[in-house]
């Protein structure tokens, strides 16, 4: 299995702001509220302006995983499954009506703007990916902040995964466990924190239903759970063990 | 806690490509090392009262099986024409290693958007979107779940999107998954498809040039852009082409603009460079990003400059297929590739930069690639500077074989 350190860790949905939250929602998950979206003060103003709601919860929970001092050398991995594909609809409708589209929105609404936003943020100059992968998205973040770890394992990588559900358009064309939700993640290759092995596992592994998407299924299961987690729906699955039993 | 460790070899072992110059390796070196901006053609039907110079795939591409209907979109039709070409390796090589054990990394900054958009006229028209759109086609993870599927493949399958970098970084990434020892080969490259967003969102950022992009001439005037797509079958063997060094960097500058400084390309160059041990004297030639426009330029040359003492002759590919955006890193990798496996002799036929020749005095002096120019063999360079200020710099050379 491939080892990595849960440095740090920080979850944000509507309403569900601070780790004692979380640990409670761990105990006993109940319904995620979707309407909302992080104020995200700590931004200059000139930045908060341009975020998406996406950027927003990307930004939110990346600044409360990493400790200040590590921003700006942490790697980063953005995951995300549909990105910002609600902002892209409006332009999308603009298009079709053969108006033009703002530049400005444009830009801000690439795969990689949430990257391109934290490094302006906070002055980050290092390597960083934005990643989907579909169903498998939480766990293929997962799998390229390892193989950025594998690179250099003399400094911390940042895996950020945020979605928001899709706008009325696109909603009915995708089945998944919807939710606003952000999490974040700081792996390294040692220091304080858990110990998690990752491995792929044969595709006729058992997988229980999930009600909650993946990264949330993965956030259960390290704030409670000491059996081995097993995701996956496709013809890939990924089997998570914890190397160290430790109270995250 | 690497398993096989830095030195691991990463061999790009087969390349399937597909660009404005043709389809596959043996139609598109004559018509790259020929250097004439001769098959790039205009479209009126992409930028409303604006007719486009643009590097697009033309002729019929393939169709997806039935099966994958939900994947059916202009981007994996490209991706498919590129994977046809090698198709047996891929096979084979599945084989060998069990399906399980094979990944897909794709880069695109694209995926299906220019079949939503259609999706998205017909519903204006009709109140519905067409029957014959899934979203499989427009999200991003769409284009590596199709690759996947089409081969039966049970890795790791994942898309990178980091704008123009996005194919660079797909090929550093396999690179890694194999040193990771997850799997022992990976289908790994980009494409990217013409459409309304993107070519509408770059001239309203005012970026693109009305005639056929210039770069580093003092007359340019911005990009041309273009589509297709490259597809490697990497493996973790010491013989063939090696994918030798990775370097990667942020900007912390700008959404949509370079540092003008260059410090973010130079970065990703050196981090480059030390990743694959090589002095930046050995390195026989640079493809450069070499947008045409007067900031990438500008910035470009300035780090090239910095990096090597003696810079090496560059060239951008640009004006001969347009800019792919997510697709250039891997695509111009994959002419580099070209270029080692055409090695003859020790010596190397270079892609010659075509351009009008009247080159911008105010940029660092770096000698350009001439048509018909050889060097003497050695590993080359590619750069690949994304939005939001995403950099992937690649070194390729030919292995023992």
């Amino acid at each position: 299995m491939i080892p990595a350190v849960v440095r740090g860790w920080s979850a944000w949905s509507p309403g569900r702001e601070d780790p004692a939250a979380w640990r409670a929602w761990a105990r006993a998950p109940e319904l995620l509220a979707s309407e909302g979206c992080p104020d995200v003060q700590f931004l200059p103003a000139m930045l908060r302006r341009r975020c998406s709601p996406l950027a927003r919860i990307m930004l939110e929970t990346a600044y409360a995983a990493c400790p200040a001092e590590e921003r700006a050398q942490v790697r980063t991995v953005f995951a995300s499954r549909h990105g910002n594909i609600n902002e892209s609809i409006p332009m999308l409708d603009r298009l079709a009506e053969r108006q033009p589209i703002s530049p400005t929105k444009f830009s801000h609404t690439v795969h990689n703007a949430q990257a391109g936003l934290f490094s302006i943020a906070a002055d980050n100059r290092q390597a960083s990916s934005s990643v989907a992968a579909q169903q498998d998205t939480f766990a293929c973040g997962y799998l390229e902040a390892l193989t950025h770890l594998q690179r250099d394992p003399r400094s911390a990588v940042l895996l950020v995964m945020a979605d928001i559900p899709l706008a009325p358009t696109f909603a009915k064309l995708v089945e998944e466990p919807a939710a606003t939700y952000g999490l974040a993640l700081l792996l390294a290759a040692g220091g304080e924190g858990p110990t998690l092995g990752f491995e792929t596992a044969a595709s006729d592994a058992v997988v229980p239903a999930r009600a909650w998407p993946d990264a949330l299924e993965f956030l259960r299961w390290l704030l409670v759970d000491e059996e081995p987690l097993v995701l996956g729906a496709g013809a890939c699955r990924w089997r998570w063990e914890r190397h160290t039993p430790s109270s995250a | 806690m690497s398993v096989h460790g830095r030195s691991t070899p990463c061999s790009l072992r087969a390349l399937g490509m597909l660009t404005a110059l043709g389809r596959g390796s043996d139609e598109i070196w004559p018509r790259l090392v020929a250097g004439e901006p001769a098959h790039l053609t205009v479209r009126d039907d992409l930028v409303p009262g604006r007719p486009l110079v643009v590097g697009a795939v033309t002729g019929e591409l393939p169709r997806l099986p039935r099966g994958l209907a939900r994947y059916a979109c202009r981007n994996n039709s490209m991706t498919l024409a590129a994977l046809e070409q090698i198709e047996d390796a891929v096979r084979d090589v599945a084989a060998a290693a069990g399906r399980r054990r094979v990944a897909v990394v794709m880069g695109s900054s694209t995926s299906g958007v220019s079949d939503a958009e259609a999706a998205i006229r017909h519903q204006h028209l009709t109140g519905v979107l067409a029957p014959s759109f899934h979203y499989e086609q427009l999200e991003f993870g769409g284009a590596s779940a199709f690759v996947a599927k089409l081969f039966g493949l049970g890795g790791p399958a994942f898309t990178l999107s980091t704008a123009c970098s996005s194919g660079a970084r797909a090929l550093a990434s396999a690179r890694a998954l194999l040193a990771l020892g997850i799997v022992d080969a990976v289908l790994a490259g980009a494409t990217d498809t013409l459409c309304g967003l993107t070519t509408n969102g770059f001239s309203a950022l005012q970026v693109v040039s009305d005639e056929i992009t210039n770069p580093l001439s003092r007359n340019r005037n911005g990009i041309t852009l273009g589509e297709g797509s490259a597809l490697f079958l990497v493996t973790r063997e010491a013989e063939g082409i090696q994918l030798l060094g990775v370097g990667e960097s942020s900007e912390a500058h700008h959404m949509s603009a370079p540092d003008p400084h260059g410090a973010g390309a130079e970065a990703a160059m050196r981090a480059a460079l030390a990743d694959a041990g090589v002095p930046p004297d050995a390195i026989a030639y640079v493809s450069l990003h070499g947008t045409g426009t007067a900031l990438n330029d500008a910035m470009e040359c300035r780090a090239i400059a910095r990096t090597f003492p003696s810079p090496p002759p560059c060239s951008s590919a640009k004006p001969l297929v347009g800019h792919t955006l997510g697709a250039a890193g891997a695509i111009e990798a994959g002419f580099c590739w070209l270029m080692l496996r055409e090695q003859d002799s020790g010596r190397l036929a270079l892609i010659p930069h075509a351009y009008d020749g009247e080159r911008d005095p105010e940029l660092a002096a770096i000698p350009l690639a001439a048509k018909g120019m050889q060097v003497a063999a050695g590993p080359v360079l590619t750069n690949a500077f994304g939005f939001g200020g995403n950099n992937c710099s690649l070194v390729l050379a030919r292995g023992a074989a």
